[in-house]
Formats: structure tokens, sequence, C-alpha cells
């Protein structure tokens, strides 16, 4: 199964609906993007990723320096 | 004293005996019928009710949305009478904010109604939450109205420094979860401390409150300043009712909170998160965030799960930031300037702001506004000021209009001053952090500053005031 977000093929099922076999929700193990089995996701270009480029994405907050 | 509400489900009832509360019985779909049904309601605006959800495929729970989300379930929220207008409601929360702190009333963990049932093996937030995506382009499915407490590593017995913020959460396993932390957030201190020392820092997710802890959980105050002292105040002068946290002994949650998520967060990793869809009325991209682990729950037998839409304004969650972003600026303003007589910083958690003041002398009315973009909220994030006189309600735009509409000259009464801070997450800021602000004199003006073209206002016809009774008599 392909990531809809950063085309990564390293997904997995989440969790299976607790009640019933309604639905399942995957998730990339790449960008964590997460989708239901009843979901058709279309994700806009402007939200789609990279996998090389997630290591670069802003980082909130900025991790400090250690203690010495 | 006013009515006061020991939980979210007894709030939930007096929402449904006032009408202000709907139940949806036939089965829905988690997306897309919740987050649509909230955008619906908040289109409603007036009186829009909360919406009970009762069945959600696949699920066990309930949801309950709106529950803040309009000026009827506002006026209930502070036990007022659901017609309460909006200024009525602002003077109201002004004289409670002067009674605090009102200390808590720490329960035994018998007595608190979030310790009904435990889990601490096989966590799956699944079967204690019917998660769902709230907007279309969010990367995943977010808890969008969690009460986050968490306390300070360098003085962890601090009540007054114990932190109780609404940060956004994403879902990203059945245990774990992605959480916003901005630099400029109380956690995010507190989350440095604990970082540079490579420690966790422990969390306590409260979800589905009483409203009033919700409200200050997103109110700004300061560092040390506490959120539960403050809801005592809001509460009139009652105590809020704490038990202490299982895991983390220093922290206090909510007695009666429906569902306590207990974890830590990751020490010094990040992960990508979002898109979400943010106040602004916009998506806030992927960004690389902090991570928390779950590792115990508790929560009220058949637990209430209590989220909130956000889209273009307005919507539930600019009921959260409107009087709560209002009140604060106002008293501060108030210390120096006691003509001020109203505030209204509810556009966008204050990025236009209206200011009803009298005028003392020429140019006070742009000298009032100065004020207001220098405090500390207003510095960053209020760009418009309109400053309009004492007898005209800001919280009335239609009045405010017609202030603009009758007293501006252009040339003179409105101020453009460039280059000042900015608020990052405005889309027209640009370098993100700077903007340019806008004062909107419409007060009339008062000597040495001339009026060459006095006017005599109209006066309401005697027994106007008894006729609004008699209206308002036949209307309920």
């Amino acid at each position: 199964m392909t990531c809809p977000r950063c085309n990564s093929e390293d997904t997995r099922v989440m969790v299976k609906s607790p009640v019933g076999d309604e639905w399942e929700v995957y998730v990339c193990n790449t960008c964590y993007y997460s989708w239901r089995s009843t979901e058709t996701p279309d994700v806009h270009d402007v939200f789609k990723l990279k996998p090389e480029d997630i290591p670069n994405l802003q980082v909130i907050p900025p991790v400090p320096p250690l203690d010495k | 004293m006013a009515k006061v509400y020991e939980g979210l489900r007894e709030f939930l009832q007096t929402l449904e005996e006032e009408g202000q509360l709907v139940r949806i019985k036939d089965e829905v779909m988690p997306e897309p019928d919740i987050g649509a049904a909230g955008r619906a309601a908040a289109n409603m605006k007036g009186n829009a009710p909360a919406i009970l959800f009762e069945k959600i495929k696949g699920y066990k729970g309930k949801v309950v949305t709106n529950v803040h989300g309009s000026w009827a379930n506002h006026a209930l929220m502070m036990g007022m009478q659901k017609d309460a207008t909006t200024k009525e409601q602002f003077f109201e929360l002004n004289r409670r904010w002067d009674k605090y702190p009102v200390e808590p009333e720490v329960v035994a963990r018998e007595d608190a109604p979030c310790k009904e049932n435990v889990v601490d093996e096989n966590i799956n937030l699944f079967e204690v939450l019917p998660l769902y995506r709230i907007n279309d382009q969010d990367g995943g499915f977010f808890i969008s109205k969690a009460s986050v407490v968490s306390g300070e590593p360098d003085d962890p017995e601090n009540l007054d420094k114990m932190n109780v913020g609404t940060y956004r959460i994403q879902v990203k396993d059945v245990d774990r979860i992605g959480i916003q932390a901005l630099a400029m957030h109380d956690i995010a201190v507190q989350l440095e401390q604990a970082e540079r020392k490579n420690e966790k820092l422990r969390v306590a997710i409260a979800l589905g409150n009483d409203p009033i802890i919700t409200f200050m959980a997103s109110t700004p105050i300061a560092h040390d300043q506490s959120e539960y002292k403050f809801a005592g105040a809001l509460r009139d002068g009652v105590p809020v009712k704490l038990v202490k946290a299982d895991k983390a002994e220093h922290l206090y949650v909510p007695a009666s909170a429906e569902v306590i998520l207990e974890g830590y967060i990751e020490p010094r990793v990040r992960e990508c998160e979002g898109p979400f869809g943010e106040f602004p009325g916009s998506y806030s991209g992927a960004r690389n965030q902090c991570v928390v682990k779950i590792d115990h729950i508790t929560h009220r037998t058949d637990p209430i799960f209590e989220n909130l839409y956000l889209g273009i304004p307005w919507t539930e969650i600019d009921y959260l930031m409107a009087l709560n972003t209002s009140v604060p600026l106002y008293k501060q303003i108030k210390e120096g300037f006691p003509e001020l007589v109203a505030l209204n910083a509810m556009y966008m958690h204050g990025h236009v702001a209206i200011i009803s003041t009298k005028c003392r002398y020429g140019g006070y009315g742009k000298g009032i506004a100065f004020r207001l973009l220098s405090t500390p909220h207003g510095m960053p994030y209020t760009k418009v000021v309109i400053v309009v006189d004492e007898y005209v309600d800001p919280f009335n735009l239609e009045q405010v209009m017609w202030a603009i509409a009758s007293r501006v000259k252009p040339d003179k009464d409105v101020a453009i001053i460039p280059n000042c801070p900015g608020m990052p997450l405005d889309p027209s800021s640009n370098p993100a952090g700077m903007h340019t602000k806008m004062i909107i004199d419409a007060t009339t003006p008062v000597a040495p500053e001339p009026n060459p073209r006095s006017v005599e206002l109209l006066e309401p016809p005697v027994g106007t005031e008894k006729w609004e009774e008699i209206l308002r008599d036949l209307m309920k």
C-alpha cells in the first residue's frame, strides 16, 4: 500500500474498527499521514511530501543544547 | 452566585434543557459527517446548538461538538441567561476576573469520576475515543479541544507554574500522538527545561471538561498564573475540583473529566506533523514537532469525546479566543486610562480590535490605540485598531460601522505605522512575524482638536427601555 502523501511503500494497518469489521486505519511510517479505508484520500499537490524533504521541515520548537 | 457545572455532562444537560443541544441518533460516518455538522452548526451563528452524535460507525462511544459554539452556549457556560448580549458577558467576565486567585479543591481518588476506569495495558486510543478527520486536508485525525496539563521541571510542586493549555494533537498510533508546542507557549518553556537534561516531560491530557476549564485552557495569562485558580474565579468564586494524576504525582487534573490520557513527551524527538486546518481559516503545513507516548488512561464509564470544528471564522474555536482575549487587554489598558469603556478583540485572536472610550483631550483616540499596540498580546497580534466614542457598543458591528461612516475623515483619522511586530500565523504577515499597524480613529474630535461641524445626537424616545422589556417578554 502506497502513502497518498509521500508515496512511501512503508505503510501499515494502525487499527481496525473497535466494533464490527467496518473499517481499518492506515498510517505511513515515513510521514505519519493516516487515513481510513472508508476515505478516498486526495492530497492536494501543495501538501505532497518527498521522503527526503522531511528531515528539512521546520523544527518546532527548536531542540535546545544539552546541559553540560 | 452564578450557576456552575461539575463537568461536561452537567453542562450538556443544561444545554439540552435550554434547547441548545441536539442529538443525532442515526448512525453517522466518522468522515465527513462529524466535521461537516460542526461547520454547519457554525454557519447558524447566534444560538447554534451543541451536537451530540450517539452512534458512529465502527466505534463504541459518543462525540459532542460545538459545545462552546454560540453566544447562547457561551452565556450558559457562565451561568447567565442564554440571550445575554456579548457586551453583558464581557462585563460579567470582567467582574469575575478580579476574584483571582481561587484555590482549587483536591479530592480523593475514589471521589473523582475521571478514575472510574483504568487502562494501562494494550492501550488503544480508538477503543476510548471515536477519532476522526476534522478537515479534508488534515494529515490525520486530530484532537482539537484538549486541556494539556504539564509541570515546571525546575519547580514541579509550584501549582501556579503548572500549565493547562490547548494544543493541537495528531493521532499517530494507537498509543502515540504528536503535539504542537510553539516556542511562545508555556509548555515549550517547560519542555526546554526537560530537554536540556534529556528528560521526559510528563503530561496529563484532560478531555471533556467543565466548560470553564476548557475556556481557561485557551486564555492567554502569565506563565506564573494558574489556569485552575482563574477557573475558580470565573466560576464566580467556586473552586474547581482536582485530583492527582496517577503516573505523575505533581500533576493535577479536573476530577470530573471524561478522559485523562497520561504520558510523556519523548525528549529531543521531533517527527512530521500536520497539515492541520487552523484558526486563521487556512491550513498550516507539515513541520517536525513533538511526540507524546501514552502509557496510562483513565476515563468515566461510557466517556463522551468532546472535540471542536475549526474553519473559516467564525467557528467554535473563535468563541474560545473571543472574550478571553478581550478581557486581559481591557484590564491592562484600563489601569492607566479609566475613560476606557469596553474593548472587543474577538477577531482572529485580536488581529482586529475595537476600543470604546471617552476622550479626555484631543488625540486621545490615537493615544489609546498606541497603548493597545504596546500591550504584550497587542504588540504582535493586533494590526487594525478602531477607536469609537464611549456611547458606541464595540460588540455591535453595525454601530461601529456607523461610527466609521459618520466620524472618520481619512486624511487625519487613519494612521499607518510600518515595520512593526506581527503574528507569524497571520498569512498576510511578511516576513512572517513583521507587520504594518493601522489605526482608525472614529471618535468625535475634542479640544484642542477643532470640530468645525459639531452634531446633535438623536436620543431614544421616552419609554424605549420599557418597550424593549415588553417586546423581549413577548418573544419568550
